[in-house]
């Protein structure tokens, strides 16, 4: 198999990160970009969660913290309610437009699986060719070994009641941001 | 209200088929009631994998691997389960190993009351229908919130899983509908998918921000880490194991492989076989119990997580044992046997099924589970046509449990003369061919068939296989006579010969000479075989030991033939199947069965072989050819589309400039004998009509000839179309000059 350069991967990502039915966009790796992407997603929104990012670099955040639509530490009732969230990622897989989610972190688990829009920050470094990747300790310094997490791809669906129906338990949204 | 025909007969009433009435009643309940929707939904994933395993870079690579890793995993079974057991208790969890089923449900409800638990929340687990849990916890007064949107609609209609995958695969949109308004008071409008999930959605989603304790099952254990893999597109696992703070597993010890490391195998597979997604939409990789705060939003102080791994027996270290249903243990349940299996995909899991594990693979796992043979009485349904094999992620030879299952039925003093008649067919038609003439006048005779009807169960809507009038090897002596004038010039470097199967030599000996007169135009003469039993017949019956020795005895014979030089050419491909795939089980010798493999064919697919080595001109054939403007509808047989030769024929005819309609059908119907029975007839026809309508359609779009290479594909076709149906050989002998 030919090798595939960061920049395949990375434009393979977001080909299949559209096919499974996320929203997706490249950006610059800065604050003021980030801060502007964020914004754009949540314009519709009196508040949002804000996971406390710990496999990107925290500092990209450090705009956005200060808007006053974030909640980083929310009272259950706002968790109950909760439409909009933000997370890290700590990888993203380019052959099915997967991104992983840690499961140990407080929010993180959280707002993936509880809000109808999740968006996801992933570092377009740690994006690897395909699934199996996660179980190899060659990529991610064997990262996905240790973790519990989910690979999400695409939002959450069934057949169940019929036609093919977007939104169910989990999110109906899946918004990703790529830092370049 | 209007009853409908459903709740005339419900499908739980039809549940138990450890006898014949029921399961006879659940095949009509299904194709009346549930026909429509499940050959949509069966066929809707079985499209879907299709294009999903073409974009799995290395399939059948994968499907080795997982094949091994499974086998190695079921060997060191008591091991595994200590490995595990150590892994999950070092990171605080408990492991509890239940020998039955009561002892399973037994075990959970204790936890959940030892929380006080008034209501848990439930994430899709076959095991636990298995061990009866939400009976046994309701009697104790414990709410069970089912929480995959399937196994929510079974707890509102009460009925049992008809799909292992999608429980609720038999009801369609308008039967859901109907199901909610009348047992949910609601001004909500209950008419679209999207209005029914969202109804179902606010409804769970108050359960689980109530519930006390999660339970889940598991598609995967890997021992050495304690890791658990759960796949799912709903997202309610994740709510289920996640939320609650009390976690509980329930799987069979099956589940469990030696280390997560070997998941990157699996999920791909698992996905793309299943559901036909690339990755299923939440692909859970969890090492419980989680490090991860409390979120109390059900109002309760717990601080601390707590993890329980429940590990079923029940029978399955038993099944490790048998020598036959072993191979069940490698399921990783998947479904898609299900949405291939031609008679699945019409009646579904409500009659293709037992309690709780439905289909092809269903037989086994029901008999192991609960230790009765007669609950898989249902494996009868399998026709043998093989279309699950080649799509199984672990290769388990399907077909053969259920051949064992019969088998063991038959042993239990069950033989009919049914079984004896279909399984026995050349002593028959040796008997009736020395007075053709009199056996057709009288098998078309109507009293004839009721008396057939009435006694061996044969359908007497169904035309009784003719006798012709001078068997193969007799035309084939006269042939040889009269054409001892015209030595034909060989330009063959092998040998070929035609098996002479009992089939066609007595019924179609017209398309064994017509074998023999194409492969002489094209000079190379072929030479017929011995008239010999090849056990197929006796196998699809569940006669296993009078199939084996047929095989034995035809091998031996074989070998002598290849040892000679020769290679062997099949008219009819469920012999040929049988053949080359089945007598693995029957020639221990592996070189042996790799010649039977490789020196036996299919007649076209010899054709296209030698003009791909190039020792037939294909421009010379073409040239031959009187009249290249026929548009040919081709319909392949399911065994031979097994073995990998599908295409031969289709290609062969492309190449020679043909146009050629293909069949999309998986199997038509006939299966062998299967059509043929009375109890089966309904089942049968119905099956059938995907392929006649493709046919019609295909007749509408200019096609003027219908070819099939199976023998009693042609039967289903002619019968349900009243047209002529040729073998491929005989449509090239007539068009080639
Ligand atoms: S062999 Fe055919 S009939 Fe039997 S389970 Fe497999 S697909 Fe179904
Ligand atoms: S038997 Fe094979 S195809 Fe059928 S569910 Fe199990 S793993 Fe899947």
């Amino acid at each position: 198999m030919p090798v595939q350069t960061h920049v395949d991967l990375v434009n393979q990502f977001l080909l299949s990160a559209v096919d499974s039915v996320a929203t997706v966009e490249k950006i610059a790796r800065t604050p003021e970009a980030l801060n502007e992407a964020l914004l754009k997603e949540i314009a519709d929104e009196q508040f949002v969660l804000l996971s406390q990012p710990d496999d990107i670099d925290k500092e990209l955040f450090s705009l956005f913290e200060k808007n006053e639509k974030v909640i980083t530490y929310p009272t259950g009732e706002q968790l109950k309610t909760i439409r909009t969230g933000i997370t890290d990622s700590f990888c993203a897989v380019a052959k099915t437009g997967s991104v992983c989610v840690s499961v140990n972190k407080y929010l993180t688990s959280a707002i993936s699986m509880l809000t109808r829009k999740h968006i996801v920050v992933v570092d377009s470094r740690t994006i690897v060719p395909r699934p199996a990747d996660l179980f190899s300790e060659n990529y991610l310094e064997g990262k996905g070994l240790s973790k519990s997490f989910s690979f999400i791809t695409g939002p959450s669906a069934t057949a169940d009641m019929g036609p093919l129906v977007r939104g169910v338990h989990g999110p109906g949204q899946i918004h990703i941001i790529v830092l370049d | 209200m209007i009853k409908s025909s459903m709740q005339e007969i419900h499908p739980r009433e039809v549940a138990n088929k450890g006898d014949k009435e029921n399961l006879q009643k659940a095949i009509g309940m299904a194709l009346e009631v549930e026909n429509d929707a499940l050959r949509l939904n069966t066929q809707t994933f079985n499209a879907n994998r299709y294009n999903a395993i073409k974009k799995l870079n290395d399939y059948e690579g994968l499907k080795d691997r997982a094949r091994k890793i499974k086998e190695k995993s079921i060997e060191n079974l008591p091991e595994l389960i200590n490995k595990l057991t150590a892994a999950v208790q070092s990171r605080g969890g408990k492991v509890y190993l239940a020998k039955t089923k009561e002892d399973a449900a037994g075990y959970v409800k204790d936890v959940c009351k030892s929380h006080s638990a008034k209501l848990v929340v439930k994430a899709k687990s076959i095991t636990s229908e298995e061990i009866g849990l939400n009976d046994s916890l309701e009697k104790e007064n414990i709410e069970v919130a089912e929480t995959d949107l399937a196994e929510f609609i079974l707890q509102v209609s009460k009925e049992q899983p008809s799909h292992i995958v999608a429980p609720a695969i038999h009801r369609s949109r308008e039967r859901i509908s109907k199901l909610f308004k009348e047992n949910f008071r609601t001004a909500q409008k209950l008419e679209t998918g999207e209005e029914l999930t969202k109804f179902a959605r606010d409804i769970l989603r108050q359960k689980f921000l109530s519930a006390d304790v999660g339970i889940s099952g598991a598609n995967l254990i890997a021992a050495n880490e304690g890791t658990i893999l759960l796949v799912e597109s709903e997202g309610n696992i994740r709510l289920t194991t996640q939320l609650p703070a009390i976690h509980i597993a329930i799987a069979g010890i099956e589940k469990i492989i030696e280390t997560k490391k070997d998941f990157g195998t699996f999920i791909e597979l698992l996905a793309a076989s299943g559901t036909g997604q690339q990755l299923t939409t939440y692909t859970n990789i969890l090492e419980p119990p989680l490090n991860l705060p409390v979120l109390n939003l059900n109002g309760r102080q717990d601080t601390l997580r707590e993890f329980h791994l429940v590990l079923v027996d029940n029978g399955r270290m038993k099944m490790r044992e048998d020598r036959d249903l072993y191979e069940a243990l490698y399921c990783i349940r998947c479904s898609a046997c299900m949405n291939v299996c031609a008679n699945f995909q019409a009646v579904g899991g409500h009659a293709f099924g037992g309690e709780c594990y439905t289909g092809g693979i269903g037989g086994a796992w029901t008999v192991g589970t609960t230790g009765k043979l007669e609950n898989g009485r249902f494996a009868e349904l399998c026709t043998g046509c093989s279309r699950c094999i080649p799509s199984c992620p672990v290769q388990i030879n399907i077909p053969h449990l259920n051949t064992v299952i019969k088998n063991r039925l038959i042993k239990k003093g069950e033989p009919s003369l049914q079984r004896k008649f279909f399984g026995n067919f050349s002593v028959l038609a040796r008997f009736t061919s020395t007075v053709p003439t009199l056996s057709n006048w009288a098998a078309n005779f109507y009293l004839s068939k009721i008396i057939f009807e009435k006694v061996i169960g044969f359908d007497k809507r169904r035309n009784i296989p003719r006798f012709a009038k001078s068997t193969l090897t007799k035309q084939y002596q006269n042939y040889k006579r009269d054409s001892s004038i015209r030595e034909i010039e060989s330009n063959a470097s092998t040998k070929l010969i035609l098996f002479a199967d009992v089939y066609t030599n007595y019924n179609n000996p017209h398309i064994g000479m017509a074998i023999v007169k194409l492969f002489e135009k094209l000079g190379l003469p072929v030479t017929l075989s011995k008239v010999m039993e090849d056990g197929r017949a006796a196998q699809s019956q569940g006669l296993i030991d009078a199939a084996g020795n047929s095989a034995k005895r035809l091998t031996r014979y074989l070998l002598e033939l290849i040892a000679d030089g020769a290679d062997l050419l099949f008219a009819e491909p469920s012999v040929l199947s049988m053949i080359r795939y089945d007598y693995k089980k029957f020639v221990n010798d592996n070189r042996l069965f790799l010649k039977l493999q490789n020196n036996c064919y299919d007649p076209m697919e010899y054709l296209l072989k030698i003009v791909k080595e190039g020792t037939l001109n294909v421009d010379w054939l073409k040239e031959r050819i009187t009249n290249r403007n026929i548009k040919i509808f081709y319909h392949g047989h399911c065994q031979m589309k097994s073995i990998g030769i599908g295409n031969s024929t289709p290609d062969f005819l492309e190449m020679l400039g043909f146009e050629v309609d293909i069949s999309i059908a998986e199997c038509c119907g006939m299966a062998g004998s299967f059509g043929y029975k009375k109890q089966y007839y309904e089942l049968s026809k119905n099956v059938g009509k995907d392929l006649t309508k493709q046919i019609r359609k295909s007749q509408v779009d200019g096609c003027s000839i219908i070819l099939a290479s199976g023998n009693s594909c042609r039967e289903q076709i002619m019968d349900e179309l009243g047209e002529e149906v040729y073998h491929p050989i005989e449509f090239l002998h007539k068009v080639i000059g």
